[in-house]
């Protein structure tokens, strides 16, 4: 449960999620929608899988991603997203801030 | 890329073992405690909030239950939509289900109870109909 309020508590993550929620969309098109790093977005996308938030599937050369939110989950995100709850700027986040120092 | 879905379907089997155990026991709880230690209205309130507590675990993960995209037989959008829409409408149903055995009148508990749980039933049905003639995209 902690690794979901850990990816529910960043914006960036948030509005992923958001963007998921018209449907499955390939990791370039969701890379459109914000203005930083693909190696950033990566991981941003290694923390939403981690909490089982999404879910990843490959389509020939591309990555499709998938909503994976329980109804709870979901309120959470509207709950957190309501309040604009940001625990810690990401640049103080380790591992979005050193993608490549993140264990996988 | 996947998730393990050996894993998964162990995990579910779990889940689904452990809350026929809690059903099982608290009903068998509320049975050796009514009359003498509880009401027997206590105890018929306790089993139909707990029905409705599950109702809204099991909906809580329908929304999380995917379809691999390669077995997919109608738009991913679409059938995300219309999880999440199960999940949302089934939830709510089964909280007001636990919520109408709770604090309702015990005359009326069940009937009151039961139709709100239905009318959620009857949002997804009619929505999976829709879908299934073509008047839903998403």
């Amino acid at each position: 449960m902690s690794n979901v309020f850990k990816a529910l508590a960043d914006p960036t993550r948030r509005k992923v999620l958001q963007l998921l929620r018209a449907g499955p969309m390939s990791a370039g098109d969701l890379a459109d929608h914000f203005d930083v790093a693909k190696s950033t977005m990566s991981a941003h996308f290694a923390v939403l899988i981690s909490a089982d938030l999404i879910e990843a599937e490959k389509q020939g050369r591309s990555i499709t991603y998938r909503l994976k939110m329980s109804v709870l989950e979901e309120a959470l995100l509207e709950f957190t997203q309501a309040l604009g709850i940001q625990v810690g700027s990401p640049e103080n986040d380790k591992s979005i801030a050193n993608p490549n120092s993140e264990e996988r | 890329m996947s998730t393990d879905r050996p894993n998964a379907s162990r995990a579910a089997l779990s889940r689904g073992l452990i809350i026929a155990g809690v059903i099982l026991s608290v009903a068998a709880a509320l049975r050796l405690l009514s009359p003498a230690h509880i009401s027997p209205e206590i105890a018929h309130r306790m089993l139909g909030a707990l029905l409705g507590a599950v109702v809204v675990v099991y909906a809580n993960a329908v929304p999380k239950a995917l379809t691999p995209l390669m077995q997919m037989r109608c738009e991913p959008a679409a059938e995300q939509a219309m999880r999440r829409f199960t999940g949302w409408s089934l939830v709510l149903g089964g909280a007001s289900y636990s919520l109408a055995w709770l604090i309702a009148p015990l005359a009326y508990a069940n009937l009151l109870a039961a139709s709100l749980l239905g009318t959620a039933l009857l949002l997804v049905g009619f929505r999976v109909a829709r879908a299934r003639s073509g008047g839903v995209r998403n």
